[in-house]
């Protein structure tokens, strides 16, 4: 990952403040239409970044296949939380990294994963940084370890997304006398 | 505090959750974890290695958070009354709906949204942090936790269904059919 250096020297002179609209209206239009988010079942890898603090946090999922010999990326997908910019930043990379190598992918840096985007302003480089360490993560080391449960507890946006399992076959009784 | 002596620091958290059902959105209220699988923990950890690893909290003071946080429980409720008299007022008002799109398409508030990862997505990019924005699922036991995880995300005035679409039926609207689910493997 690139030092603070290189990335300040990368967004030199843009601030928030200045964030121009045409970079607003690519983040707001990748936002509005995310590619690839969601969690991909029969990934070959996996990569987290972010603190505890899951509002930092972004996960990316890494599907492999065989292309003229090579190994390359069939698909990345990818979750994430809180950030707009994080979302627009990982629906455009993950776009661009079909069919790349491993060795490809890895040397993109987090300015070439959001170019499609423009630009970033200083503020927001923690979110293109963000992506790029998801990736890198996912990279390393044994590209065939599955998505592992890092807890076995209930959690509160496991509770959340409870509804939405596709596991079980739902059927709803409507009460005849108004009376469970 | 007394009542926070009451739990052992080397409770599993597993007991801790069937001394204190509301611990988990307690925690997660004002510490940031068992909020998802990144901050989450086993349940055979205890409370003193849970607070060991999460920049050693005071084991004392978390305590006496969890006993304290019934209250604010309590707080995170709203009333289907209310509910209903907020809304008629013209009141901006977001209803997240967190049960299976199975019971969403049978029965729903009006103006609800069904819960999808996608719809999460716009919620935490795009949803008033201040304007009310009230979970609810079939009996208002899911939708506490629900409720809490979005608070966790600064949503000031997010608030849970008490009893959920099933007591909004009994006490709101008898119109809304009340149900009952069966599931199968």
């Amino acid at each position: 990952m690139p030092g603070a250096r290189k990335w300040t020297r990368i967004f030199r002179g843009i601030t928030l403040n200045n964030m121009n609209d045409d970079l607003q209206t690519r983040i707001g239009e990748a936002v509005k239409n995310p590619r690839n988010l969601g969690e991909m079942i029969d990934a070959d890898a996996v990569g987290t970044v972010g603190s505890a603090d899951c509002g930092d946090m972004l996960r990316m999922w890494v599907k492999f296949k065989e292309e003229g010999g090579r190994k390359v990326i069939d698909r990345a997908t990818f979750q994430t939380f809180g950030c707009q910019t994080a979302i627009a930043v990982a629906s455009v990379a993950t776009e661009m990294l079909a069919g790349k190598t491993v060795a490809e992918a890895q040397a993109m840096s987090g300015e070439e994963l959001a170019a499609p985007l423009g630009a970033l302003p200083p503020v927001k480089i923690h979110c293109a940084q963000l992506v790029e360490g998801a990736l890198r993560s996912a990279l390393s080391g044994d590209h065939e370890k599955k998505p592992e449960n890092l807890s076995s507890a209930p959690t509160l946006l496991g509770q959340l997304n409870a509804g939405q399992s596709s596991e079980r076959k739902v059927k709803i009784v409507i009460d005849k006398d108004g009376v469970n | 505090m007394d009542a926070a002596t009451a739990i052992d620091p080397n409770i599993t958290m597993r007991e801790l959750l069937v001394q204190f059902p509301g611990a988990q959105r307690a925690l997660f209220r004002k510490y940031h974890i068992g909020g998802c699988s990144s901050c989450g923990f086993s349940p055979e950890e205890t409370l003193t290695g849970v607070c060991a690893r999460n920049e050693n909290l005071n084991v004392d003071e978390v305590t006496e958070h969890i006993v304290t946080s019934r209250e604010a429980d309590r707080a995170m409720q709203i009333e289907p009354r209310e509910l209903a008299d907020r809304i008629a007022s013209g009141e901006p008002v977001y209803l997240l709906d967190v049960r299976t799109r199975e019971e969403f398409e049978a029965v729903k508030l009006p103006g609800s949204h069904l819960f999808t990862q996608e719809l999460m997505q716009e919620i935490l990019s795009d949803g008033s942090k201040t304007n009310l924005f009230v979970v609810y699922d079939h009996t208002g036991a899911r939708s506490l936790d629900a409720a809490a995880y979005f608070q966790g995300h600064a949503f000031e005035n997010v608030k849970s269904l008490r009893g959920g679409i099933d007591a909004w039926s009994a006490e709101v609207d008898s119109n809304l059919p009340r149900y009952h689910v069966e599931q199968h493997e």
